[in-house]
């Protein structure tokens, strides 16, 4: 039983996650290796690595559908968790996002994959109603609180994920097009409202997006970003060779910026490379989506691709100046621990949907 | 369990996700190729720019030596302290910090070991080796200093403190990883050892003055470069300059030198002078004009030395002067103040930039005319007498240009000698020279009853062809021409025609002739050597880093002069008899063991210094007058020519004279030249002027 469960495991997923991971390790050393406070790293993006595929292998054995008689317990943690950051959180950037455990950890980045389950739960639980405007309020009810805590830690990129992965998940799980529609002209009304509750510097951060002239110095970090990937070009200036990563022009290069790196030491096909890679991660992943034997593991599935997707367009439009400036890292590349464990938590779910998918093949 | 149509439906929603999906990447690879293919070169070009900085390598400026080789002008090292805004932590209280250290850094007092060293190198005067104090902002002024450059450029590296010590610039550079933005320039500073001695000559170097940066620039200077700004050091900025280097380098995001790349340009050291200029010469002149001004009780004067042979300067003197030194350090804007309102004018060379009536003087020039145009010869005799107008009294009488018959309107003229009551009598040209009479030259210039003179035409053309009214084209910046007047310069300036009694003036160097000293020494010389005018110069030779020359000195002459060689001869007899005839008017300048000649003058002059609307007399109500004397030796082969000026030092020959003197016997004979002063130290009384319109003594 179990050796045939494995047969199902979704291998090609496998090597993909552990492609990025490695590409994402080695850029970080590329990124740190000249500046000797940040050169500790690459070891920890490493050891986080192997926590985090010992993580997925256990959620991927274990049947996801035992989470399902969890709903209200999870949503409970969700909400201790940010209420916990909210009030006892350390201070760091100006924002409290940072749990202190021995390590710091990022409570947002689990409460994404939290939420994802009790929102897959209970649209899986009323597949039949959600044609009806009271549950689809229902099911908004469930998000809004976790993305408001998470607004106000104030961490309005996760927010903003967190935002467009429920309504991915909504949409899946059956809403009728009238109401996508209602809520589309709802969320529009809000904008100005959103707009004057958001922080200052986060404003700053749109309009410099709007027109990067506005402030030379605020824009630096775009700039060089676009310096970097263009200068990159077909082949890239060398693995450990890219000049502004190098030489310190670049800014952030661990982390947001990874991707204007990679642009500029491997150029053109190193970048195409990467985005092939991610392609192919989703691909797989909405593949498990469409064979999942139920709709609460085929909306699991759709929530993890939806948050990879949205954090690779977000990070790479960014890098690329196709969208704001926000602090998104890029999936299983960029450094950081949290980031990385729960996207290979989300992953294991998905293995563990694969691996229980359907009978019926074609 | 579950109906047919729900999974469909989200199927086909999981479907749109795949469409949103490769929309996505789609737009992603797109934007890749623009940046990475379209723009790439734009980009390429942007990265460069980043980490490739082209750094001039200061080339070495030429070193400036006298004659016998002795140093007047040298490089020092400096040590500046500059800031680049653009590699500063952007972090404000780290700023901050790095700042505060940098001050801290130069606050630390340091033994003065090296520097007292170095200033034991220094001699000659005595504000040379003054090391100014370098002022330390505030870290708040050095806030607000970096803010307010970064606006205009936040590339452009800050001065935070000049010629700071050796030992506080190691500490800085020793600690340059952890102040990121903080840079240590080592620059050139220009050092004069003769300092005062010699500053109207050499001149000062300084930053390029801020409304001429454009045009240096383009001519390939960097805006931090230091140029010549007076002086030799500024006529032969091309020469000195030599060539800067460059040397490509990758530096980080902070500024800091990661690598080099390529073959760096190396400079090319400047060109080296030698002066003609004899330094011991030069002291022994400025110390006998010192004297000479001390005992006339006056502060501005001029000594000229010159080799008839060639026109090289051998000694320029104008008091009063300044140490240039204070000039390449930076000159403090008080000490600057001082020196430019100062009424003697320290920073103007007096010896080309000074115009002055030149008194009797000039009379070398009609004599010559006179005698090339043939209006006399040596044996014609002019002058007062009593068959003229009753009485030998060193007065004659010009009648009014309009009531020539009103005996009462006729002016008086002058000679000097009318003081002592009697005149000089009728005297040919040799004897007027030396008794400097002025009738003489009144006659011969304007004439006089039946005698037909020059006129101003002629005398005019001679005054020219001297070289007077022009430049002389020395190797200096900020000649004076003078001004040799004629009948439309007076229309136009006065509004009047002219008149003989003008042209008498101009006889004997008064009324509206002037000229500079160096003009007065450059007519002598034409005398002195038989009808060559000479471009009076200051460089010997210039000679590359490795002493080999590349220029060597060629006279340059600007004409020989159309005077037949025995009509010069005359004059040079009179000159001659000036010095050595007992009636001379410069007996005093005789030397037993060389043969001088000279001529005195005693030229008026206005000057309103109490502002009261009319010029200044003194009590007895005489104009105050310069004192000149022009002088060659020996008589028969001459090597030096020399004028002395003493401003407003009266007569030329008790302030003048005794200058020369000491120049000439330091001269002739080397070895007891630097006891002179002990030996001649007699202090000579100030003298009053004389009576009357002219004295031409």
């Amino acid at each position: 039983m179990v050796s045939r469960r494995w047969r199902h495991f979704d291998y090609v997923l496998l090597v993909v996650t552990l492609l990025l991971i490695a590409l994402g390790v080695v850029m970080i050393y590329s990124a740190t290796v000249n500046t000797p406070e940040l050169e500790d790293l690459t070891r920890r993006q490493l050891i986080y690595a192997v926590i985090g595929l010992g993580l997925m292998g256990l959620t991927a054995v274990i049947d996801y559908r035992l989470l399902s008689s969890l709903g209200l317990v999870l949503y409970c943690v969700i909400l201790g968790m940010l209420g916990v950051v909210f009030i006892a959180g350390q201070v760091l950037m100006g924002a409290q996002r940072w749990i202190d455990l021995g390590l710091s950890i990022q409570p947002s980045e689990l409460a994404k994959l939290l939420t994802i389950i009790v929102l897959a739960k209970f649209l899986s639980d009323h597949e039949e109603d959600i044609g009806r405007w009271r549950y689809v309020l229902m099911a908004l009810a469930i998000l809004i609180p976790p993305v408001v805590l998470i607004y106000l830690q104030p961490h309005l990129s996760s927010a903003i994920v967190l935002t467009a992965v429920g309504a991915v998940m909504i949409f899946v799980g059956g809403i009728r097009w009238l109401h996508v529609t209602m809520i589309g002209l709802a969320g529009a009304a809000a904008v100005p409202v959103l707009w004057f509750s958001l922080k200052e510097y986060m404003q700053e951060r749109v309009l410099i997006f709007i027109n990067p002239q506005s402030d030379p110095a605020a824009s630096y970090n775009i700039e060089q970003a676009l310096t970097s990937i263009g200068s990159g070009g077909w082949l890239g200036k060398g693995f450990l060779h890219g000049s502004q990563s190098q030489l310190g022009f670049l800014r952030v290069r661990h982390a947001d910026f990874i991707f204007s790196v990679i642009a500029e030491e491997f150029g053109l096909v190193g970048s195409l490379l990467l985005l092939f890679l991610l392609f192919i991660m989703l691909w797989r992943l909405l593949r498990i989506a469409e064979m999942a034997r139920d709709d609460f593991g085929r909306l699991i599935v759709v929530g993890m691709t939806t948050i990879i997707f949205v954090q690779s367009v977000i990070n790479i439009g960014m890098n690329l100046h196709l969208l704001p400036v926000t602090g998104i890292p890029l999936p299983f590349v960029s450094h950081g621990g949290s980031s990385l464990v729960t996207l290979l938590l989300g992953l294991g779910l998905a293995q563990s949907v694969a691996m229980r998918h359907r009978k019926i093949e074609f | 369990m579950v109906s047919s149509r729900r999974p469909r439906r989200s199927m086909s929603r999981v479907l749109l996700l795949r469409i949103a999906v490769v929309l996505a990447f789609v737009t992603l690879a797109g934007q890749l190729w623009r940046l990475q293919i379209v723009q790439g070169d734009t980009f390429r070009w942007r990265a460069n720019n980043n980490r490739f900085r082209v750094l001039p390598e200061l080339a070495a400026r030429g070193v400036i030596y006298d004659r016998q080789g002795s140093i007047v002008a040298r490089n020092r090292p400096r040590y500046q302290v500059v800031v680049v805004p653009e590699d500063l932590p952007e972090e404000e209280a780290e700023q901050a910090r790095v700042l505060r250290r940098l001050i801290r850094l130069l606050e630390t007092p340091l033994p003065t070991s090296e520097t007292a060293s170095l200033e034991q190198t220094l001699p000659v005067t005595e504000t040379t080796s003054a090391s100014i104090a370098p002022a330390l902002p505030s870290l708040e002024e050095l806030e607000a200093r970096i803010s307010e450059a970064a606006q205009e450029s936040i590339f452009r590296p800050v001065l935070v403190s000049d010629n700071i010590p050796r030992d506080a610039a190691l500490l800085i550079q020793e600690e340059s990883g952890n102040l990121p933005g903080i840079q240590v320039q080592v620059q050139p500073r220009r050092e004069y050892p003769g300092g005062a001695l010699t500053a109207a000559i050499v001149g000062y170097t300084g930053p390029i003055p801020r409304e001429s940066v454009d045009v240096y620039v383009e001519q390939g200077y960097v805006q931090t470069d230091e140029i010549g700004l007076a002086g030799l050091e500024a006529t032969f900025e091309q020469t000195l300059c030599g060539e800067a280097g460059y040397r490509a380098v990758v530096v980080d995001v902070y500024g800091r030198e990661v690598r080099g790349i390529g073959q760096p340009l190396s400079p090319v050291p400047g060109h080296n002078l030698v002066l003609t200029i004899d330094l011991e010469l030069q002291r022994v002149a400025e110390e006998a004009l010192r004297y000479g001004l001390q005992a006339a009780y006056r502060r501005a004067g001029v000594a000229i030395a010159m080799d008839p042979r060639n026109g090289a300067v051998l000694a320029m003197v104008t008091l009063p002067s300044y140490d240039n030194n204070l000039f390449a350090q930076g000159i403090s804007a008080k000490a600057y103040a001082e020196l430019a309102e100062d009424l003697d004018h320290p920073l103007v060379n007096h010896a080309i930039s000074g115009i002055y009536p030149p008194g009797s003087a000039f009379k070398i020039i009609p004599a010559a005319a006179g005698l090339e145009e043939e209006v006399i010869t040596p044996r014609t005799l002019l002058g007062d007498s009593e068959r003229l107008d009753g009485a030998n009294d060193g007065v004659i009488w010009l009648p009014n240009k309009y009531f020539p018959w009103d005996r009462r309107q006729d002016q008086p003229f002058y000679c000097w000698v009318h003081e002592l009551g009697y005149g000089h009598g009728r005297i040919n040209v040799v004897m007027a020279l030396a008794e400097s009479c002025d009738i003489f030259f009144y006659q011969l210039a304007g004439g006089y009853a039946r005698f037909e003179g020059l006129g101003l035409e002629a005398l005019d053309q001679y005054a020219q062809l001297f070289g007077l009214g022009q430049l002389t084209g020395i190797d200096l910046p900020a000649e004076n021409p003078g001004l040799v007047p004629d009948a439309k310069w007076k229309r136009q300036v006065y509004g009047q025609s002219w008149v003989t009694g003008d042209t008498y003036n101009i006889a004997i160097g008064q009324g509206y002739v002037l000229a500079t000293p160096l003009q007065m020494l450059n007519a002598t010389v034409a005398v002195a050597n038989g009808g060559y005018l000479y471009r009076p110069r200051l460089v010997y030779r210039t000679t590359d880093a490795n002493g080999k020359v590349l220029q060597d000195f060629v006279p340059e002459l600007i004409r020989e002069l159309p005077i037949a060689r025995e009509h010069l001869d005359v004059v040079r007899q009179g000159m001659y008899e000036a010095v050595n005839w007992e009636h001379g008017t410069a007996t005093d300048a005789a030397l037993p063991n060389v043969a001088v000649a000279g001529k005195t003058g005693t030229a008026e002059f206005f000057i309103d210094r109490n502002q009261d609307g009319w010029p200044d007399r003194d009590a007895e109500g005489n104009l105050p007058t310069h004192a000149w004397f022009t002088a060659f030796a020996p008589y028969e082969d001459p090597e030096i020519a020399l004028v002395i000026l003493i401003e407003g030092g009266g007569e030329g020959s008790q302030a003048a004279v005794p200058v020369a003197v000491e120049i000439l016997q330091a001269y002739f004979a080397p070895e007891e030249s630097l006891e002179f002063m002990g030996t001649e130290g007699q202090p000579i009384e100030p003298t009053k002027p004389m009576d009357g319109v002219d004295h031409g003594q």
